[in-house]
């Protein structure tokens, strides 16, 4: 016969004993709750604002000058950043390809993955994170200083919404110009390939362009392209939320462009890991 | 308290029309972050009157009059303007009441991308059909109004900080409100400017014939411009009146503020006032 198991007989914690143990826990779950309750607010408002600017592009009025204005501003202006980077993107590719295949005795196909990498991937992105950071900061910090200016109540008291005059004309302006600075930037970068192919790496201009005839399809341009449209959309909207949630002084002005810089590139490319299987599906 | 039982304003700087009530608060309840602002604010404007809300720092003045035009929404109570309750509208719904009114914010918000003919000129091109030319017409005869004529091409940092105000005014004035609401509009100014802009309430009050409330904590300021005036402390209207009556009879919290601001009381109002600060 086995004895009985010895059974605990001091005194049961009483239930601030057992509270005050857990309390670090409670802590981070009542902190988790919170930063995540904040998170949904965050994201609830924001698709809030994407669908107003949704309902605003497509009814009266429109703002078409402003349009214009901002595809200069936010297009025009970025030719530039996006245009160098391209360049030596396409320069390094070239070179760093022309390593790794000489190898194989692969330096014949250059042209075909420098162009390929460009125009289905690196092209739209990194002209995504370059406008990202230049345009996204610019639009959250304008409207950033509108908003603690008071600028954009003055707008909601004289009965203009915000949305119609200063959300619509900034997405629709991102969005219109990311294919064509993608477009500009593709072929960029396909040069800075060739002019390193010709120069480094001893080839002849046919045998770049050759391959990369043969290599390209009208939908690698398209699934590179079509991508933009919505990097463009993320961008300007994740810019204006920002802008328009500020609250305070020159602190938090500085502190939103922080966040949208951040947010847009994080967003561009999480989302172009799903719109790349997408369109690889089509 | 009730302001429509308020007494006949007596004074300056004219006699209180006896108009219909055009903008009603109705217990109106206002928490920001677990603090009580607005505890159950009542007060009644009537058309074509100038009532300065008056009351320290930080006590709700501009938060009461940003429930005018649905800038910000109560957490109880309602807000009738028009005899319109502005509470469940939306933004778009909220448009045609707001076009009847017009706001100079306490630092402007002139759009600083334009110039000040453009700022000027924004509402009319925004909400009336005018040709250029007549919008340059209405903007150069406002901008005289506020006595600023020929600052057209002006930006506004251009401007200091009184002739922004006045622009602001100018913009304000352009559509021709029924109702002006002013957001501390002395603040940051010298007393020879703030007195300037006080005669301007007054002026354009009688001339475009508006309904005005000015929130300020300057007391001169609301000598010189109120029909009536509303204290606001703790979160309700302690008093509402013409300011002789609250020199002489006003609440004990009144004559503190009233002496914290280096204005005698007591004695009637004959006093030049002197402003402490």
């Amino acid at each position: 016969m086995s004895a009985p198991k010895p059974q605990f007989t001091g005194p049961q914690p009483s239930a601030t004993a057992i509270f005050y143990r857990n309390i670090g826990w409670l802590r981070f779950v009542d902190r988790f709750g919170r930063k995540g309750q904040a998170a949904m607010e965050y994201l609830g408002g924001m698709a809030e604002l994407a669908w107003q600017t949704l309902v605003a592009a497509v009814t009266r009025p429109f703002y078409s000058g402003e349009v214009l204005t901002q595809m200069d501003e936010i297009g025009v202006k970025s030719l530039s950043i996006t245009g160098i980077t391209a360049l030596f993107t396409g320069m390094v590719l070239a070179l760093q390809t022309a390593y790794s295949l000489a190898a194989f005795g692969g330096k014949m196909f250059v042209g075909r993955v420098v162009s390929l990498s460009l125009v289905r991937e690196l092209g739209p992105v990194l002209t995504a994170l370059m406008v990202g950071g230049r345009v996204g900061s610019g639009i959250t910090a304008e409207i950033g200083s509108m908003t603690v200016t008071e600028q954009v109540d003055a707008l909601r008291a004289m009965a203009i919404s915000p949305v119609r005059r200063l959300v619509v004309p900034r997405v629709l302006a991102t969005l219109l110009m990311m294919p064509v600075l993608t477009a500009l930037a593709d072929v960029l970068g396909i040069l800075g390939g060739l002019l390193i192919s010709v120069v480094e790496l001893q080839m002849t201009a046919q045998d770049y362009l050759g391959g990369i005839w043969q290599q390209l399809s009208i939908s690698d341009f398209m699934s590179g392209l079509g991508k933009t449209f919505f990097f463009g959309f993320e961008i300007a909207l994740i810019g204006c939320w920002n802008g328009l949630k500020v609250e305070g002084g020159a602190a938090a002005v500085g502190q939103a462009t922080t966040r949208t810089v951040v947010l847009a590139s994080i967003c561009v490319l999480m989302s172009d890991f799903f719109l790349t299987k997408l369109f690889l599906a089509l | 308290m009730s302001a429509t039982t308020g007494p006949t304003p007596t004074g300056k700087p004219a006699p209180a029309p006896a108009g219909e009530t055009i903008v009603e608060f109705d217990n109106v309840w206002k928490r920001y972050g677990g603090k009580e602002i607005l505890a159950g604010v009542n007060l009644n404007i009537r058309r074509g009157e100038i009532v300065c809300v008056l009351g320290p720092s930080g006590t709700g003045k501009s938060v009461t009059l940003r429930h005018i035009n649905g800038l910000t929404k109560p957490d109880e109570g309602d807000v009738r303007v028009f005899g319109q309750s502005v509470i469940p509208l939306s933004e778009e719904q909220l448009s045609p009441i707001r076009r009847r009114l017009a706001m100079l914010f306490q630092g402007g918000a002139l759009f600083d991308s334009m110039n000040v003919e453009k700022n000027v000129g924004f509402p009319l091109r925004e909400h009336t059909d005018k040709s250029p030319k007549e919008i340059a017409e209405t903007v150069a005869e406002k901008l005289a109004m506020v006595g600023l004529p020929g600052t057209q091409r002006k930006m506004p940092s251009e401007l200091s900080g009184g002739m922004r105000k006045r622009v602001a005014l100018a913009r304000s004035i352009a559509l021709e409100p029924e109702v002006i609401l002013y957001d501390e509009p002395t603040t940051g100014l010298d007393p020879l400017t703030s007195e300037k802009i006080g005669q301007l309430i007054v002026d354009i009050n009688h001339r475009i014939r508006t309904t005005s409330v000015v929130v300020t904590h300057d007391v001169v300021m609301a000598r010189t411009v109120a029909n009536r005036l509303a204290f606001l402390h703790q979160g309700r209207f302690q008093f509402i009146g013409t300011f002789e009556e609250a020199t002489r009879s006003g609440p004990p919290v009144l004559m503190e503020y009233f002496r914290s601001m280096g204005f005698p009381c007591g004695t009637g109002t004959s006093t030049i006032p002197v402003l402490k600060s």
